[in-house]
């Protein structure tokens, strides 16, 4: 127990604490500039000097730690003069522009100089001045009113790990460079602006329009962009969100977001957002009223199941809807319309992955909590970059790295490029191969004794690659060696599954092989999630095969317990996947379609197939918040509410479940779970529900998984996995590894001149969402075509170039970008913005295992665009 | 036969090449250490010396030595701060330039008692002929089995690698330097952890000046007894002086500890230039403060420099006399402080460029009383309140001289011009 | 200026690598790189530091922050010959003021300036260690003290 006195009062911890920490325990307030929440301390800013007894010079409280018998004076006279004369000397050079400063009303150095500050100014040098810069371009950067605390700097290298600003020069010639502006490595996650204490960096969006006492209302909610599920808060006026903040006390995101959820807000405003629900006569989609638009499709899905019967409607849910949202689909599709055809674009890669991996250790083996990830000692990644797919979990890999633990990349290793020793990156299509002969070693070198029979033999059935077919695929041995030895070290390692596991063949054995290596080296599991609800919308039912709660269809325990609990009846057969839908709606046995929350004309590869199929169908329903390629095909579209503008709950990677909470009011959409319930209720359905939550309360008493859990309590750790509901463990059984025993081949070259596509995921774009978004777009506004540059020199194409890119199955037009991490003879485009993107000019297959997307048609020609 | 220890045979330009240092008995020391003496054995004798530091702290070296050897923590890095930046300083050059042996020999004997195989001479970037001289110095001893992985035979490694500084005065401060050293830029690391702890890549890691480490051989080989009947009580053996300024002869002396300030300029400097008359002396280098005439006869060593009311700080002796403007020489000196501040701390920083900017007013005659408050008061804001020394010692040595020196102050607010010429 | 190919850059990355054997973290190597770059290209050039960030794997930002910390670097292009000149106290004391007056007299050379001919620039020095016998400075790589206008202006005729 460490005792001690500040100002007279008495202090126990039994902690070694710092003085500052003491004094805020017995509410003594010390001020602070450069202290900050989870960064160290740094002792710059001088201005919580504290006096010692028995100490000649006055020290920092914020470094400082107790020490027994410690007595600290907090308010001498001396002390007092120290903090005038640290203000004094902070604002000498400072503009003193408050009244045109954003920062104003919240700002430390503004509150600091009201509490302590000199009375006159005594000054008469001139003041030293600094460049404003809008060079960026989402912050607006102003190194006059900078005081050097640096705690962006920090903010940016200990916490973001992008190290893409610095202090330059020196002395009283210092300011922070260079942030963004496309140089260097900024990620545009706005933490240097949360960081900042004063207005030296200020957000652009909404500059000089408001002031922090502006502020009317603000919620707490849930990011809408990926599958992390950040906490921040939406500040608003009127029906305006302001700004967005991190809450640095609640989330598993500790005060951290990324630029797509820090800025990537304002599509909800944008002038495009459908506002009426529309049907199309005789040809044009039209406003109506929103009685006439339920009653319409109902209507119609009435009629076509009366002549065509339940199996000739489809439904495709959203991964961005909520919970309840996706339940409601389900509901009208299966039990309304009795239908099993449901599913989403979870299928693409998600889905198939959880449900392999699940079927292999049991429900739930993914839901492991990302704030965990920190406290490893190593992160084995393959098959996607967490970093730009779910950029705050891919921070807390680099706090691995840190914290001295070990990265591994299989593949590209992107945003954690500075955080490996080695670089894994293989030529295209050998992923198989490397993990192979991972796999082998770390089994071998582990003495591993496998509990799990079924394992164990398919482990012994493989072919494991010798050296010199890893180097010809452009892997070093050193390498290879040098993550077996280190993976083998691992006490608490982490395995993060992307989906080019899964996209470009391969799919069951990557996973396999993945899950493997975790079993070996008893890790946790993590499966990257692009949306925010995917995992929700599969809970809710929304896959063919799986009713509410996970539970297989063909277990007809299930089915009956829908019926006894809800008097539901579930209808028979295993429905429809989302790809057999599409043949189905081209074959003409699948007649009606409602899609909610999708844009599957661009978001499943070959547009041009799932575009005429669609126009095939007899009916189309689309809910959606933009009239997008998929809703400009629809009878009859409605208008959606936004994220912002809606109450429910996500699911999020680590299956954590979390409310929603509504900011804005929706602009005239609704609900996409009212929209559903409207429509049920057309049909005929007896339950009616209020608002969101009795929505809920009929989830959780269906769902197993979810018995019991109350709407109210999904707050803090009541939203954590398992939910006190009975996760399905332990399926013995057998599951299949297609080409278990083959030799992985050599992947083939493509021929001079071609190259191999692949899809990129840009850390500032959120699918085609966020095209609609004005500070993204502000960001990025152009798809990019990233390219190793020998590759390029090779085509006789340079960086910045615009070229055209075409496969067997369409063109795309792209800003060429050389690349180093790109594999020689690959490619990587995005799929984000309108015109033709990466899936829109690519085919596919059904793997037959998994039943998951296998991109084909990947090789393309890259020329130069003829000049406009 | 050459009486000094320090600066022996240096006028012999051969004593640079390792053939010219052994003929003159080089690396006898070395030899003897690691032959007849345990690591132990030297800590134990370095204490006994009673050798304490020459950068200008003057900590006891032995003790600096034995923390870092109880640090279970290995590898240990031996580091020679040889970034003598400090206006005014120039001892350390001549050991570079003319005895590189001698200080290489020392890296090697306190990195056998320290059990340190890496070294690093963390060298100013404005000593190019230094840098030259080094790194021939070290191949040869690589060459002849002094350094490398096997030394004289003993299964005894250690490297030794010259690093070059770039003009950053703070990277004399030894976190400094390790910071930069490390590749980054040179800002003092909050303490603890000290060095001896948590140092180079957070290994225990003893930073030594170039002097401290050229008088180990000495001791080693001569005995602490020897030793510490050089010098003074509690500050023995010998001490390099760079004297500059107004003196006849400038230059570095080697002297014993304790020798006062007068024999120092008119004893072996041939007194002031041109026969004017002593106006102030600054005894250690430019952060070190002004003694005025009537107290030259201190004694020059750590412990009775500060009852003057000064610091022995490097040994920099800067002479003044009637000719020499003190406002012009604050200004010039804030002037540096201004430019060799790091930035890391809100007092140093933006109290070195006020203090300048208000000095240099006053020099030019463009102040009133109230700027020399102002002045007064920013310097004691400064004071006591800055994250390393460097701030502390630029308003503290501006105090020192506003204090003994006002009237100039004030003659040249009143009159608008200065009192000399 | 000498141009920036990518043999240069391969020389550059040479040299780097032979570094950062010298120490146990990549990023030490740095300082010691930034003379190298200067050696080659005149200054750190942006390439030089895009290159330095490659192989050392210290992002670029940071290389411009550490490059910017230390006076001696070049982080723009400058003349052919380096004057650095100590003008601090004991330097300014024997006359070194006297100095910077001539220079830019005779060769209108302004402290941080380059003569329009790009023979010399100029870069006041803090104290280079040679207060013994001020004034002095530093001509590229070599030392010269005891200066007089007289003196300096026979040294600079002998750098063309």
């Amino acid at each position: 127990m460490i005792k001690i006195t500040i100002d007279g009062i008495e202090v126990q911890t039994d902690r070694e604490i710092t003085i500052l920490e003491a004094a805020k325990q017995v509410g003594i307030e010390i001020p602070t500039l450069c202290t900050f929440k989870n960064l160290s301390p740094s002792g710059s800013c001088r201005m919580c000097l504290v006096e010692i007894e028995r100490l000649s010079r006055p020290q920092t409280a914020c470094t400082v730690k107790i020490t027994d018998g410690m007595v600290v004076r907090t308010n001498s006279e001396a002390i007092m003069r120290a903090r005038k004369a640290v203000l004094e000397f902070l604002l000498i050079n400072h503009p003193l522009d408050c009244p045109v400063c954003d920062k104003a009303g919240e700002c430390i150095l503004q509150d600091l100089s009201a509490k302590y500050g000199a009375a006159a100014g005594r000054f008469k040098e001139g003041k030293r001045t600094n460049p404003v810069s809008f060079e960026d371009p989402v912050i607006v950067r102003d190194m006059q009113r900078c005081i050097l605390c640096t705690r962006c700097v920090r903010t940016c290298d200990d916490l973001q790990g992008a190290f893409a600003i610095s202090v330059i020069n020196r002395g009283s010639h210092s300011l922070i460079e260079p942030f963004s502006g496309g140089r260097f490595d900024c990620e545009y996650c706005g933490n240097c602006l949360s960081a900042c204490p004063v207005g030296a960096i200020t957000s652009k969006l909404h500059r000089h329009t408001y002031r922090p006492w502006y502020i009317e209302r603000q919620v707490e909610t849930i990011c809408g962009h990926c599958g992390v599920g950040c906490t921040l808060t939406l500040q608003m006026r009127e029906n305006t969100i302001i700004r967005v903040i991190p809450d640095f006390e609640k989330g598993l995101n500790s005060g951290m977001l990324c630029v797509m959820g820090r800025f990537g807000y304002d599509y909800t405003e944008h002038e495009e957002r459908l506002r009426s629900p529309l049907i199309r006569k005789d040809g044009e989609l039209v406003p109506v009223s929103w009685e006439e638009a339920v009653e319409f499709t109902a209507w119609r899905l009435k009629e076509l199941v009366k002549k065509y019967g339940g199996g000739a409607v489809a439904g495709i849910a959203s991964g961005r809807c909520t919970n309840e949202d996706n339940y409601m689909l389900q509901k009208l599709i299966r039990y309304v319309l009795g239908s099993n055809n449901i599913d989403s674009a979870a299928r693409l890669f998600y889905r198939p992955a959880v449900s392999y991996l699940e079927r292999m250790f049991g429900q739930g083996i993914t839901a492991n909590l990302i704030p965990g990830i920190a406290n490893s000692d190593g992160v084995f990644v393959a098959g996607g970059d967490p970093t730009t797919i779910n950029p705050v979990l891919g921070i807390a890999v680099r706090s691995v790295w840190k914290k001295g633990g070990k990265v591994f990349v299989v593949g590209k290793s992107g945003g954690l490029r500075s955080n490996i020793k080695h670089e894994l990156n293989h030529a295209e299509g050998a992923g198989a191969l490397v993990l192979t002969w991972i796999l082998a070693k770390v089994y071998e070198k582990k003495n591993f004794i496998s509990e799990n029979s079924i394992i164990d033999k398919k482990l012994s059935a493989l072919k494991v690659p010798d050296m010199d077919m890893l180097v010809r695929v452009g892997v070093s041995p050193e390498a290879l060696q040098y993550t077996a030895d280190e993976l083998v070290r691992l006490k608490n390692p982490v395995v993060i599954i992307g989906p080019e596991t899964v996209l470009y063949g391969n799919g069951s054995k990557n996973l396999f092989l993945l899950g493997a290596l975790n079993y070996v080296l008893n890790g946790r599991l993590f499966v990257l999630m692009d949306e925010p609800n995917t995992q929700g919308c599969l809970d809710m039912g929304c896959s063919p095969g799986v009713l509410v709660g996970g539970r297989p269809v063909e277990l007809e325990t299930f089915g009956h317990k829908m019926e006894n609990t809800a008097g539901m009846k579930t209808p028979e057969g295993t429905g429809l996947n989302l790809f057999e839908m599409i043949n189905g709606a081209n074959s003409g046995s699948i007649k009606a379609m409602f899609v909610m929350g999708e844009n599957p004309v661009f978001n499943i590869p070959d547009k041009k197939k799932v575009e005429s199929a669609l126009q095939k169908l007899e009916f189309l329903a689309v809910s959606d918040i933009f009239l997008t390629e998929t809703a400009s095909l629809a009878d009859v579209v409605f208008p959606a509410s936004a994220w912002s503008e809606k109450d429910g709950t996500y699911t999020n990677l680590e299956r954590r479940l979390q409310r929603l909470r509504k900011g804005t009011m929706s602009s005239r959409g609704r609900a996409d779970w009212k929209i559903l319930a409207d429509i049920c209720k057309a049909l005929g359905m007896k339950e009616s529900y209020t608002d969101v939550k009795s929505v809920w309360d009929e989830i959780s008493r269906i769902s197993s998984v979810h018995s019991g859990v109350r709407y109210e309590s999904l707050i803090g750790r009541g939203g954590i996995w398992p939910y006190g509901g009975e996760p399905l463990r332990g399926i013995e059984g057998d599951f299949e590894v297609e080409g278990l025993e083959d030799m992985p081949e050599l992947p083939g070259f493509a021929q001079s001149g071609r190259v191999i596509l692949k899809e990129d995921k840009s850390l500032i774009h959120s699918s085609s969402l966020s095209r609609y978004s004005p500070a993204l777009m502000g960001v990025a506004s152009e798809p990019l075509l990233m390219i190793n540059p020998v590759t390029a020199q090779s085509l006789g194409l340079s960086d910045n170039e615009r070229v055209v890119i075409t496969s067997d199955k369409g063109t795309a037009v792209a800003i060429l970008r050389a690349d180093r991490g790109m594999p020689e003879g690959v490619a990587a485009l995005s799929n984000t913005f309108k015109d033709n993107g990466f899936r829109s000019i690519v085919g596919y297959t059904i793997d037959p295992t998994l039943k998951s997307l296998n991109i084909t048609d990947r090789v393309v020609t890259i020329e130069r665009a003829k000049q406009l | 036969m050459d009486e000094r220890i320090i600066l022996r045979n240096t006028d012999d330009p051969l004593n640079a090449s390792i053939a010219g240092y052994m003929a003159h008995g080089g690396y006898k020391a070395l030899e003897q250490a690691v032959g007849e003496l345990t690591p132990r054995d030297i800590i134990d004798e370095i204490k006994s010396s009673g050798l304490r530091g020459r950068g200008g702290a003057g900590f006891p070296t032995g003790m600096k030595w034995q923390f870092a050897s109880l640090d279970p923590k290995f590898p240990k890095y031996l580091v020679c701060n040889a970034d003598e930046g400090e206006p005014g300083t120039f001892k350390d050059r001549p050991i570079l330039e003319h005895n590189p042996h001698l200080l290489i020999e020392g890296m090697i004997i306190s990195a056998y008692a320290l059990q340190s195989t890496r070294g690093y001479i963390y060298l100013r970037g404005e000593y190019p002929h230094a840098k030259r001289v080094l790194e021939r110095a070290i191949e040869e001893a690589l060459a002849s089995g002094y350094l490398g992985n096997d030394i004289l035979s003993k299964h005894f490694r250690f490297n030794l690698t010259v690093h070059s500084g770039a003009g950053a005065y703070i990277c004399g401060e030894e976190t400094a330097l390790l910071d930069s050293l490390e590749g980054r830029r040179g800002l003092p690391r909050l303490k603890p952890p000290f060095p001896v702890n948590s140092g180079l890549w957070g290994k225990p890691t003893i930073v030594n000046n170039v002097e401290t480490f050229a008088n180990i051989p000495y001791i080693v080989s001569q005995g602490a007894k020897a030793y510490a009947s050089i010098g003074v009580k509690d500050c023995p053996g010998p001490k390099l002086f760079s004297v500059s300024g107004r003196v006849n002869k400038p230059g570095v002396y080697e002297l014993p500890m304790g020798i006062s300030l007068r024999e120092i300029i008119y004893t072996h400097c041939g007194g002031i230039k041109g026969g004017g008359s002593l106006k102030g002396v600054i005894p250690g280098g430019i952060s070190t403060p002004i003694i005025a005439p009537e107290n030259i006869d201190c004694p020059m060593d750590f412990v009775h420099l500060p009852k003057y009311g000064s610091m022995l700080g490097s040994g920099a002796v800067m002479v003044f006399d009637d000719t020499v403007c003190i406002v012009r020489v604050y200004e010039r000196a804030m002037k540096f402080f201004e430019h060799e501040s790091c930035g890391k701390c809100t007092p140093c920083r933006e109290g070195t460029a006020w203090m300048r900017a208000i000095l240099g007013r006053i020099e030019r005659g463009d102040a009133s009383e109230r700027d020399l408050e102002t002045l007064q008061d920013v310097a004691e804001n400064v004071t006591g309140k800055t994250f390393c020394p460097l701030g502390d010692g630029a308003a503290g040595v501006l105090l020192a001289a506003m204090k003994t020196y006002r009237e100039e102050f004030e003659y040249h607010i009143k009159n608008k011009r200065c009192k000399v010429q | 200026m000498p141009q920036v190919t990518t043999e240069r850059l391969k020389i550059l990355r040479g040299k780097i690598y032979e570094l950062m054997e010298l120490y146990p973290s990549y990023q030490a190597a740095l300082l010691p790189s930034f003379f190298v770059a200067e050696e080659i290209f005149g200054f750190i050039s942006p390439e030089a530091i895009g290159e330095i960030s490659n192989v050392t794997g210290v992002p670029a930002a940071e290389i411009r922050g550490v490059a910017s910390f230390y006076a001696m670097y070049k982080t723009k292009p400058m003349g052919r010959h380096i004057i650095q000149l100590c003008t601090n106290v004991s330097c300014m004391i024997e006359g070194a003021y006297d100095l910077v007056e001539y220079l830019k007299e005779k060769y209108g050379l302004t402290p941080g300036g380059t003569t329009p001919d790009g023979r010399f620039s100029l870069v006041i020095m803090e104290c280079i260690g040679a207060c013994g016998t001020a004034p002095a400075m530093i001509l590229d790589t070599d030392s010269y003290e005891n200066l007089t206008k007289d003196r300096l202006d026979t040294l600079l005729e002998s750098y063309k």
